[in-house]
């Protein structure tokens, strides 16, 4: 098992290589420079900085080295976990994404575990009533919600939950009220928690579908199975049938989709934090795109990246270590 | 007791009658097939010239005129179905490349004419005195501005106007042209490099598999929003529809690639391919007449759910401003604009919401369909 | 006093207006101790009868359209759910055709029986104990250890071992055999085959045993039931069966099984024009 697990973390490495050194080239594709854009670009940018100030931040930040000699003075720094600074305010990348990073966490995080804890129930429910009105009405209910775009459910909400004209429950933006610094512990907890729902709720809906889907054909699966018939025949009354029995075969393919889904607690929520202006991941990596500032692009990338292929790998062992067919290949 | 008669049913035939036994399913391709049906038309059912018309004795077809050539592309569509509908048999029979040779067909013409951008001809019909003539169902270009704007719904503009007085339903009916082209022809793309390198990856396994899985990891862990913005960045906003798809097709192609090489990493230990490889039958004719027709299932599925997804990232990215610019019609863009009006002029916001709204859950519906009429799994105790 | 007596029991599929008569008016008994096979072909109803027994048919879709079960004084087809929970295990046990999916594959061997003797027989002090010499019973080496595997971890044989162990873990009075070696290859099959006579010469338990191999009968059966298309076909002691059988189709059947030293160059094929 542990070879198996080492090996899979070697073979890391080389998709790493790839996808940093993909996203390095495509940015330095990209029209436009980092030193440039940083003063406001175009004529603005020629007036908030001098020419001097500009080679100079073109040299501190290697721009004007070749790409593949760029590239590599970044991969040698990356090795020793130098992410950085960023072009846009000399600050260190490590730093700018440890602020946002927890928010993201949190807010993905929370939608993540959420929308688990609902699914599943609900794919199960519906297996058990195949076909029949719960089942339908789940199924209906959770494709509408599916295919409600993201941005229109944040609109809706905001227009008619929070400040907009009708209710006005929740908080329609930000991540704390305005006078959070002077509030006590737990006044502040409230506060975020406040703040936090409707981004929640928008992050969770529609990955609904998905999961009660592949949980109801999961347990369907189960239900179909002989070894059910087996416990029947045992004279084991109906519930332990379906909730020992069936349902620990049903859940082992959902449990291990679950880690696919962990990188989106990098990066996933853009258009989500860009409308109730949180300050997250995605919001930093959009705008480290609009002002061309490699070290942060390259920064988040990686991150990503990392946790994503990690996913995948943790995805792999608990295949293996909840399912007693599966042994590492 | 009488015995059953034995009934000859291809694998298409039970896929298609258990597709129809759901509801949903059904609704969904009806909607699917009329929104086609709605975007092939645009022209002319939204257009401000006229069908027909008759002055001075002499009888035009100023529509026909005011088409660019290439507009008649979707014309060419309508028969296209009906010759796959007449001889659907034999279509099926070749399902797999069947499908693909469609999708490639239209990505091709497709990508060809994204570069067309509507026409913007104020000279109309609707004023222009005539002893008869015959208008488009929804009098009104697209891209025509009229001094009417922000006009509620009403019945000279069924969606109302928005903020330079242009007709919100002749713009729904073109930006449906545009959300649709935008879903086939990404998927296209997709389905064609997702076949091409998961399918032998599934089928030659060993390094090569290896590789190929690297190579579809890092794709996928790439920043694709990077990707598209470089790409408008790079070339005139002109064209940006043609980079949108692309860009999408060159993203999403993992999901299928990663679908279409466990099928075949299932299907090429099975003993039919086998027997295939046994008489003689070359690699290329087992991929694609033994191992894809079997894979097809799924495939279909994939494409379905994809193209309801494209047209998902299609619209958000136009919401975010990185999509397809004004003048052109896009769903997206029409919700982007709506977002300063929302206080006054609902009917920006809820058209174009409720339009992808009802495409994307019209796909979603057919996509479930299809899966549920194609897993083997679900047997009914 | 019979141990089972099933009369004139009628269960039918699809609608109403059309319905598919799996088993079509049958009626046998059977008593304690005795051994009955049940022979005919796939589709004849034999299965369906078996699973009828505890009504393990799920019913939507079958429907129970007429007759009456009767086993150890129990109205079957009346008992309350409740009651017919505490025959199935305990007094009637199953053992099905492919012990590979019949078992729960993320469970451990040991666990499944368990839950068996735990659900029927909560006296038992000793479980792992009573596990032990269940496995030892049925023939498998090294309980102890084996205990703790999964059914993957096993071959065929040792899977259907398991299965019978586990049947026979709350001592039935009726073990219900649904074509037990037909999933295993032959020599497996003759195992299995002794295994339950041995078990059948240490216990009174009766067996009813499906199958469609007239072959596993001869040497295991007392009695034989030939079914055909739901129908009870013929009836009769094994010897009078094998020796002469009435029925056109149990001829068919008998006539099916190749024997040593006939000089047939092709195999016999039942003639269905023949038969009903």
């Amino acid at each position: 098992m542990t070879t198996y697990i080492i090996r899979r973390i070697l073979l890391l490495f080389p998709t790493l290589l790839g996808i940093t050194l993909l996203t390095f080239f495509l940015i330095r594709l990209a029209p436009g420079n980092a030193a440039l854009l940083k003063g406001g670009g175009g004529e603005n940018g020629a007036r908030a900085m001098t020419a001097e100030q500009r080679e100079a931040t073109i040299k501190l930040y290697g721009l004007d080295k070749p790409a593949y000699v760029a590239y590599a003075d970044w991969a040698w720094r990356i090795v020793r976990l130098d992410l950085g600074e960023s072009i846009t305010d000399h600050r260190s990348v490590a730093a700018k994404i440890g602020e946002r990073l927890p928010l993201t966490i949190s807010l993905a995080g929370s939608a993540l575990i959420l929308s688990y804890l609902i699914a599943i129930p609900l794919g199960i429910a519906a297996a058990l009533k195949r076909g029949q009105f719960r089942d339908r009405a789940i199924s209906f209910t959770v494709f509408v919600l599916y295919s409600i775009p993201s941005f229109v459910a944040a609109l809706l909400l905001i227009l008619f939950v929070a400040g907009g004209d009708y209710l006005d429950l929740l908080p329609m933006y930000g991540i704390n009220s305005i006078d959070a610094s002077e509030m006590g512990t737990f006044r502040w907890l409230g506060d975020r928690v406040l703040h936090m729902i409707l981004p929640v709720i928008c992050l969770t809906y529609a990955s609904l579908a998905s999961i009660s889907r592949y949980a109801r054909v999961s347990m369907l699966e189960a239900l179909g199975q002989d070894f059910v018939r087996t416990a029947r025949a045992k004279g084991l009354p109906e519930r332990l049938v379906i909730f020992r029995h069936a349902l620990r075969n049903a859940l082992i393919p959902v449990i291990t989709v679950f880690a696919l889904e962990l990188p989106v607690l990098i990066g996933g929520a853009v258009i989500i934090e860009s409308i109730f202006t949180l300050p997250g991941m995605g919001q930093l990596m959009l705008q480290a795109l609009e002002a061309r500032d490699e070290p942060v692009i390259m920064g988040v990338t990686t991150l990503a990246a990392v946790v994503t292929l990690l996913g995948y790998l943790l995805a792999d062992i608990l295949y293996v270590v909840v399912d007693p067919r599966i042994s590492y290949e | 007791m009488k015995t059953p008669a034995v009934t000859h049913e291809t694998y298409l035939n039970r896929l298609w009658r258990r597709f129809e036994a759901d509801r949903f399913a059904r609704y969904g391709l009806r909607m699917v097939i009329l929104l086609f049906i709605v975007a092939a038309l645009a022209p002319f059912l939204a257009n401000n010239h006229a069908l027909i018309r008759v002055a001075d004795g002499r009888i035009t077809f100023p529509i026909f005129l005011s088409l660019e050539p290439i507009e008649w592309r979707f014309l060419l569509y309508l028969p296209l179905a009906a010759l796959i509908y007449f001889f659907r048999r034999h279509v099926l029979e070749h399902a797999g490349f069947s499908l693909c040779v469609v999708l490639a067909a239209v990505a091709m013409v497709e990508i060809v004419l994204a570069i067309s951008h509507p026409v913007n001809d104020p000279s109309n019909d609707r004023d222009r005195p005539a002893s008869f003539k015959l208008l488009p169902p929804i009098a009104y270009s697209p891209v025509e501005s009229t001094p009417d704007q922000f006009a509620p719904p009403s019945w000279k503009h069924l969606c109302g106007t928005d903020s330079t007085g242009r007709d919100i339903a002749a713009r729904m009916l073109h930006g449906a042209r545009i959300s649709l082209s935008i879903g086939f022809v990404s998927q296209s793309i997709a389905l064609l490099i997702g076949i091409a390198l998961g399918g032998t990856a599934g089928y030659y396994r060993g390094w090569f598999d290896i590789a190929v899985s690297r190579f579809i990891e890092i794709i996928e862990c790439f920043p694709s929003l990077l990707l598209i913005l470089v790409a408008i960045s790079l070339f005139e906003s002109q064209n940006t529809m043609f980079y949108i798809m692309l860009v999408i097709g060159l993203t999403s192609w993992t999901g299928m690639a990663r679908l279409v090489r466990g099928e075949f990493l299932r299907l090429s230990s099975q003993q039919f391919t086998y027997a295939a490889q046994a008489v003689g039958a070359g690699d290329a004719r087992v991929i694609l007449r033994h191992l894809l027709p079997n894979a097809l299932g799924p495939i279909l599925v994939t494409v379905t759910f994809g193209i309801a997804s494209a047209i998902l990232i299609e619209s958000s990215l136009s919401f975010l401003g990185f999509g397809m610019q004004a003048p052109t019609p896009s769903w997206g863009d029409i919700l982007s604009e709506s977002r300063r009006y929302i206080d006054f002029a609902w009917w920006l916001a809820f058209f174009p919401g409720l339009a992808i709204l009802v495409t994307i859950m019209s796909y979603n519906f057919v996509g479930e369909g299809l899966r549920d009429a194609v897993d083997p799994r679900l047997r009914i105790k | 006093m019979s141990l089972l007596r099933v009369d004139n029991l009628g269960i039918q599929f699809g609608p109403p207006e059309d319905p598919v008569k799996a088993v079509d008016g049958i009626s046998f008994e059977m008593m304690a101790g005795e051994t009955v096979a049940v022979v005919g072909e796939s589709g004849s109803g034999k299965s369906v009868t078996a699973l009828a027994l505890t009504r393990l048919l799920a019913s939507p879709p079958a429907r129970y359209v007429s007759g009456k079960i009767e086993f150890a004084g129990h109205d079957i087809l009346r008992l309350p759910e409740h009651d017919l929970r505490g025959i199935r295990g305990n007094q009637i046990a199953y053992i099905f055709q492919e012990p590979g999916s019949s078992l729960n594959p993320v469970f451990t061997i040991g666990y499944q029986i368990r839950e068996a003797i735990e659900l029927h027989r909560p006296e038992v002090r000793d479980v792992r104990g009573e596990i032990v010499r269940a496995l030892d019973t049925v023939g498998i080496r090294d309980p102890e250890r084996r205990l703790d595997d999964y059914p993957h971890q096993l071959s065929g044989g040792m899977q259907q071992r398991v299965m019978i162990a586990m049947a026979l873990a709350c001592h039935p009075k009726l073990l219900v055999a649904d074509e037990p070696t037909t999933a295993l290859d032959v020599t497996i099959q003759k195992q299995i085959m002794d295994l339950l006579k041995e078990l059948k010469q240490s216990s009174n338990m009766a067996i009813l045993l499906i199958t469609h191999n007239f072959g596993l009968v001869a040497d295991f059966a007392d009695r034989v039931l030939v079914m055909f298309r739901g129908r009870i076909v013929e009836a009769g002691s094994t010897s009078e069966i094998l020796r002469n059988p009435q029925h056109p189709y149990t001829r068919a059947l008998i006539e099916c099984v190749p024997k040593l030293g006939q000089k047939q160059h092709r195999l016999k094929v039942i003639d269905y024009a023949g038969i009903d």
